[in-house]
């Protein structure tokens, strides 16, 4: 096994443009572990994909250093060393083939630029041996042109991955696959990356791809790493409002407004809406004496309740049947609040109820109070 | 059929003749003067046909074609290797590279091949005489070169640019060296604009007749297009035959060029590259 461990401390990356300095990624410190899969994950222009071609060596950081287990491989004024050195692979959005080569000199051309190339006939084992592990050993002497799009996509995995590479760097590769291959493709990778156990590094925006894939998850945005954590922790806790809001569907709703006190209740007032807080959370806020709150609560943990105890009141919009459940639309100031429940409900309003643990609260600065 | 499509029809087919006519048909002209023994065939009616115009064209060595054509050849070969080298590899640093003043040099390039050739001529003459090239092959090689190379830099660069980034990257991720992502992946791909232009340039100095007029003396360095004007002058009187064959003769490289070339100058190459 081949595993890496990737440090990377206080790395930044500036372009210099005809409107100034663009300051892309800001200090970012990050231990990926050997044989982990981690994912970056962002909204587009995040500077997760320059992070990537930092990690490649296809770009040179501004300052900051960067380590492959205790070797630097790249710093701001010091070493450099290029992809090929850093013995790191890459999977490309666009799949990046060779047009002009078949697939068995597609997957060959890595071979062909080690040290010392190997055999002819040791190649040509090497490169079935993958193939076969894609299922794509068929297609060998067909050119990239006459692939479909998952075709493509395989072969382009099988260059990655033939001279076991240190570290497997992957950009977006199943953004250009429809939905239901997608899937498919996101089960063999995940499998295929076990098997392998090679570090790999995976960029998306889309958070289920994350969610699904990854070991670890760092979320970005402006070049700014805004959480480190497993999936579940970044679902369960997430840090503040933007790793909230980019993780879950549908995303969390939010309610930003004033506590108020009445019959030794505690309420939050969101511009027309009354929300009665649960015993539990009132206690810890009373106890940080704070007038102004966001809540965060997913759609699963609006509870539909029609007697008994009951935190809010809800109009009704729209309902959506999604198979298994269904999804309620409320249209509020604010923008909407989704609830997802198993019945169908029925009448103009929904009574809810909530829980104190799976509430999430946000100060002004948008960031998590710990309860 | 409709009326419509019949007039359409109509339209398309003797648009198609009149452009056919009119392009070959000073060469069908050609090829038949080149092939009478007499010129004024017209007026009296009376001729013949035969080849021996070429022959003569291709065997009096007082004509000295053959030193022309090679003269032609070896300029025009020599200029088309070096433009089609110089400008494909600034073609690739001008598509990939990142530096200062990236999309200024392709223009300030072009801005030099919009002098008129013949504001520059007389200094041109004056320089090489100066440096003892008047007469030579490289009197009309360098300037050919810097002539061509601004048309070879932007063809090449409109197909380099259609090259997606991410193969460079690949490539790189791959092992490969700029020289080698240059030769095994850029160029195998970038050939119908190689082959193009290096076509082109081709033609350019093949059928130059300024320059080679001006900067070479005799049939040592002048090359077809001068020949070919020079043998009037020196009979006194106009040798139709002789011009036409030496004529239908100079234009058998470039159709031999053309048709080599012309499988390779196809589009679509590029399929399946990047997800399209």
């Amino acid at each position: 096994m081949n595993a890496t461990k990737i440090t990377i401390k206080n790395l930044a990356k500036s372009f210099i443009t005809f409107r100034g300095r663009v300051d892309v990624l800001k200090g970012i410190d990050l231990e990926i572990e050997p044989g982990e899969f981690f994912v970056l994950l962002g909204p587009s222009g995040c500077g997760k994909s320059t992070l990537l071609n930092l990690l490649a060596g296809l770009e040179k950081p501004s300052s900051g250093e960067l380590y492959f287990d205790q070797e630097l491989v790249a710093s701001a004024t010091g070493k450099f060393s290029g992809p090929f050195e850093r013995d790191i692979s890459m999977v490309f959005q666009s799949y990046a083939l060779y047009p002009h080569m078949t697939v068995e000199e597609n997957i060959a051309f890595p071979l062909t630029n080690l040290p010392q190339v190997p055999a002819p006939e040791v190649m040509s084992a090497k490169v079935r041996e993958t193939a076969a592990l894609l299922q794509i050993d068929h297609l060998l002497d067909r050119k990239p042109a006459e692939l479909s799009g998952g075709q493509r996509q395989r072969v382009a995995i099988g260059r990655a991955i033939v001279r076991n590479p240190k570290v497997c760097l992957m950009d977006e590769p199943l953004s250009n696959l429809d939905a239901k291959l997608r899937n498919e493709m996101r089960a063999h990778l995940k499998d295929l990356q076990k098997k392998l156990g090679v570090t790999s590094v995976y960029v998306t925006h889309d958070q289920l791809e994350a969610m699904t894939l990854g070991h670890r998850i760092a979320i970005m945005n402006n070049g700014v790493l805004q959480q480190v954590g497993t999936p579940v922790e970044i679902y369960r806790a997430p840090i503040n409002q933007f790793v909230a809001k980019f993780i879950g569907s549908p995303t969390m709703n939010m309610l930003t407004g004033a506590l108020l006190e009445e019959n030794s209740a505690l309420y939050l007032q969101a511009d027309g809406l009354r929300i009665k807080l649960p015993e539990a959370t009132a206690a810890s806020l009373r106890a940080k004496n704070l007038k102004q709150i966001t809540l965060g609560v997913r759609p699963e943990r609006l509870y539909v309740k029609s007697e008994g105890e009951q935190n809010l009141t809800l109009p009704v919009s729209v309902i959506e049947n999604v198979g298994p459940e269904f999804l309620v639309y409320s249209f509020h100031k604010q923008g909407q609040i989704v609830v997802r429940t198993p019945e169908e409900p029925t009448g103009d309003n929904l009574n809810l109820a909530l829980d104190a643990e799976h509430l999430h609260l946000f100060d002004e600065q948008g960031n998590r109070i710990s309860c | 059929m409709t009326r419509e499509t019949m007039i359409k029809n109509f339209l398309i087919f003797s648009t198609g003749l009149f452009l056919l006519a009119f392009t070959l048909g000073p060469f069908i002209w050609m090829l038949w003067i080149s092939l009478a023994d007499r010129a004024d065939f017209l007026v009296t009616g009376k001729v013949e046909y035969s080849f021996s115009n070429y022959y003569q064209v291709l065997s009096a060595h007082s004509l000295h074609f053959l030193d022309y054509l090679t003269n032609s050849l070896i300029i025009s070969t020599i200029t088309a290797v070096v433009v089609t080298f110089f400008s494909s590899m600034a073609a690739y640093a001008v598509s990939r590279m990142r530096f200062p003043g990236r999309s200024f040099v392709p223009l300030l390039i072009l801005a030099m091949s919009m002098f008129p050739q013949i504001s520059i001529v007389g200094y041109l003459f004056e320089m090489f005489s100066k440096a003892g090239l008047i007469n030579s092959h490289m009197a009309l090689i360098l300037p050919y070169i810097a002539w061509t190379i601004p048309i070879a830099l932007w063809i090449n660069m409109s197909y380099f640019t259609q090259i997606p980034l991410d193969l460079d990257k690949a490539a790189l991720v791959d092992g490969a060296g700029r020289m080698k992502v240059l030769y095994k992946i850029i160029f195998p791909l970038a050939l119908p604009g190689i082959f193009s232009s290096a076509l082109l340039v081709f033609i350019a100095c093949f059928n130059e007749f300024l320059f080679a007029i001006m900067l070479t003396i005799d049939y040592t360095a002048q090359t077809l297009p001068v020949g070919i004007a020079l043998f009037q002058g020196l009979h006194g009187e106009i040798p139709w035959g002789n011009l036409m064959a030496a004529s239908a003769l100079a234009s058998v490289p470039l159709v031999i060029l053309t048709l080599i070339f012309q499988r390779y100058i196809v589009a679509g190459l590029m399929g399946g590259a990047v997800k399209g």
